[in-house]
């Protein structure tokens, strides 16, 4: 062979990499998105409603109105949400507290009315489904941030979700445990870059099979602070979906800190 | 028809401060169940319950809460009035609109918050404690025997007209009770199919004596006879805990036995008369990883046991009692919830001359997995007293077809010495159908 072809024989070799690890070096680490994720501003303190619309395979349609507190105490967040409607799950409230200490478990509450008691309940069942829904417990104290313990994390590209440019990050649970108590194996989550809110995440099973989409629409600003009005919740494995809706968003009138108390789950709002 | 006429004014008056009112909010709960004797394979019972609810929202943020139930039995088999209604104050009592329907006032309060304090001022529910399925500190409220205790406990406890003061003081969570209605535990009558036969509960008339129970002598000082309750609760390194004290009237009578002569012939003649005491205790539950664990002990001064020589002291035993309750929930794999409770009562003085031990070991074991996004629920309880080898197994499945409309299907199954407290009801054992309907 001569030298000419040898060299463009080399190139042909060489170029992908080369390109590849140009593109590469040019996207942001996924641990660097997920902390620009983390500090994005949620504000001190927001009020909302939040509607849960369940639909099974069949059609069977479940809606639930509740109301949903979050308040910054320091670095640990406390959620507390009360249901409202329908009937059969009226005045059930569940509250969570999230430390920032990564050694710390959780510690959360759930109040049912049928039994008058607020039951301490396990943090591992954090991958568990949240009172029917298609979020985990841990989605639903998460809300639109993410968990810089759980997960070794990396760019593998870009994607456009409802026309925004994003990064696509993929996420892996640092060791079997955590990943039983999250209940997936994987997650590619399609990061908005110019907010760094994530537009679109999708999960895989233990067994690493397709297991549920999460959709975040309507992201708009809500005094000063982006904020997600919708999201579509499509378990793969069952048919199930689950869309929230948040509507009377807000972020000025602060919340009282005994909302996030024992005693406000027991007697409701 | 006089406390008839008193719930009629309280609808009267509630309705009317719906002018007042911001929001108000109604609904209705309709749930029938039927079961099935499985040894006599015939009803037990087949009831109906409507229970009507009404808020309100003030503007200030207070609110008006309400709810009443009325109860039908539609066929033979258990009845409205197998209930001894001498437990109930006039306040509290239902009212038996004919053999086979009662009204209640279940729920009539007004809530709200002065600064840092908070007021929950009426007719209400106050329930203590941590453990599932028996009771030690959840005894603000009386309860309803009338199904022993089959009925869930939000529909067996007997709601009370209670002044309720809660405050937040730095991290604690103060709790104040008053409590001026004189309602007590309401037991079956000796007829009834859940009636009490344990000599555990109910003294054994001496061979060949005849009985006479006579009424209850009941504590009647709306003020000097009220029950006082004080609650104190934090959340401490992970611990939700709590210390309880409780000034109260035993809602179980003490039954004092007298010899009396009856047509020439001895008899037993027993007065049920209610004791005050002072009960002592607290709670306590954290999270480890897939486990909860949960306790409360409560430390009851002055208790009544029932003596095994009927004829001495008037038959009762006066003691201290320490009862307690250790509980351990796991989340097992597959969102299988198993829980476990180990309850303990310990009769401190004389224990040997009443008719129970004086320890006493309850086993409480239950099993419980939600399918289909929480829509079918499965599980068993298992209760086992390890004295007398009793207990109970309570299958359950139920299913929401839709959020308004539930269906469930169950079995109760006692087995154990008929001396026990659940072997007692040996020949009870039954199926349950039941649907639920909601508005």
């Amino acid at each position: 062979m001569k030298t000419r072809q040898k060299m463009k024989v080399l190139m042909m070799i060489l170029l992908p990499v080369i390109v590849s690890n140009v593109i590469s070096a040019e996207l942001p680490s996924g641990d660097s998105i997920a902390k620009n994720i983390n500090a994005r501003n949620e504000g001190i303190a927001v009020s909302r409603n939040l509607t849960m619309q369940m639909t099974d395979r069949h059609g069977k349609e479940r809606v639930r109105e509740t109301r949903v507190f979050r308040k910054y105490f320091g670095d640990e967040k406390r959620t507390a949400i009360f249901y409202l409607k329908p009937k059969n799950i009226k005045d059930t409230g569940f509250l969570t507290y999230d430390y920032a200490d990564k050694e710390t478990d959780d510690d959360q509450w759930l109040y049912l009315p049928a039994m008058r008691k607020v039951r301490r309940i396990s943090a591992s069942d954090r991958g568990d489904y949240f009172l029917g829904t298609d979020l985990s417990y841990e989605d639903i104290k998460l809300e639109t941030r993410v968990s810089l313990k759980d997960y070794t994390r990396k760019t593998i590209g870009e994607d456009v979700v409802d026309g925004v440019h994003c990064y696509v990050v993929e996420e892996t649970p640092i060791n079997n445990d955590i990943a039983e108590e999250l209940g997936h194996s994987r997650r590619e989550s399609c990061v908005d870059d110019t907010i760094w809110m994530t537009r679109r995440s999708k999960f895989w099973d233990l067994q690493n099979k397709p297991l549920k989409t999460t959709h975040f629409k309507n992201i708009s600003e809500v005094q000063g602070i982006w904020t997600v009005h919708t999201i579509n919740v499509e378990n793969h494995k069952t048919g199930h979906h689950t869309v929230f809706t948040f509507s009377d968003v807000n972020y000025n009138d602060g919340v009282k800190d005994n909302v996030f108390t024992q005693n406000a789950l027991k007697r409701g709002l | 028809m006089k406390a008839y006429k008193k719930y009629l004014w309280c609808v009267l008056v509630l309705w009317q401060s719906t002018a007042l009112s911001v929001e108000f909010d109604s609904s209705i709960t309709a749930t029938s169940q039927w079961a099935i004797d499985t040894n006599k394979v015939d009803s037990q019972s087949l009831s109906l319950r409507i229970v009507p609810e009404m808020n309100i929202d003030f503007e200030n943020d207070w609110q008006l809460k309400s709810k009443v139930r009325l109860r039908a039995e539609v066929i033979d088999g258990m009845q409205i009035n197998d209930l001894d209604r001498d437990g109930f104050s006039d306040y509290s009592k239902p009212v038996q609109l004919n053999d086979g329907v009662e009204f209640e006032l279940r729920e009539l309060y007004l809530q709200g918050g002065i600064g840092n304090t908070f007021l929950t001022l009426g007719k209400q529910q106050i329930v203590w404690g941590k453990a599932d399925g028996l009771k030690v500190l959840d005894i603000v409220n009386p309860q309803s025997f009338r199904e022993f205790i089959l009925d869930d406990f939000d529909s067996s406890r007997i709601p009370l007209w209670t002044m309720n003061i809660e405050r937040t003081v730095a991290d604690w969570d103060l709790q104040f009770l008053w409590i001026p209605d004189q309602s007590y535990h309401a037991l079956p009558k000796q007829d009834a199919t859940y009636a009490f036969t344990s000599p555990e509960l109910v003294p054994t008339a001496p061979e060949g004596m005849g009985v006479n129970i006579e009424h209850a002598k009941r504590p009647n000082n709306i003020i000097l006879d009220s029950d006082v309750g004080l609650r104190a609760a934090t959340f401490w390194k992970g611990w939700d805990i709590t210390f309880n004290y409780l000034y109260q009237y035993n809602n179980l009578a003490v039954l004092r036995q007298n010899l009396s002569m009856e047509s020439g012939k001895p008899a037993v003649t027993i007065t049920p008369e209610y004791e005050r005491t002072h009960v002592i205790g607290g709670t306590f539950s954290n999270a480890f990883s897939d486990w909860v664990v949960r306790g409360e002990v409560g430390y009851f001064t002055d208790h009544y046991f029932i003596r095994k020589n009927s004829l001495q002291k008037q038959g009762v035993v006066k003691s201290p009692e320490l009862h307690y309750v250790l509980g351990l929930d796991w989340n097992a794999p597959w969102d299988i919830l198993v829980s476990g409770q180990l309850i303990q009562s310990w009769v401190i003085n004389d224990a040997d001359k009443t008719t129970r031990d004086k320890l006493d070991t309850t086993l409480t074991g239950l099993v419980r997995r939600n399918f289909m996004y929480d829509t079918l629920v499965a599980e068993v309880l298992l209760i086992a007293n390890t004295n007398n080898g009793d207990g109970i197994i309570r299958p359950k499945i139920s299913y929401e077809w839709q959020d308004n409309f539930k269906t469930w299907v169950g079995a109760d199954v006692f087995y154990g010495d008929k001396e026990g407290v659940f072997g007692q009801f040996d020949r009870n054992d039954r199926v349950v159908i039941g649907v639920e309907l909601s508005f």
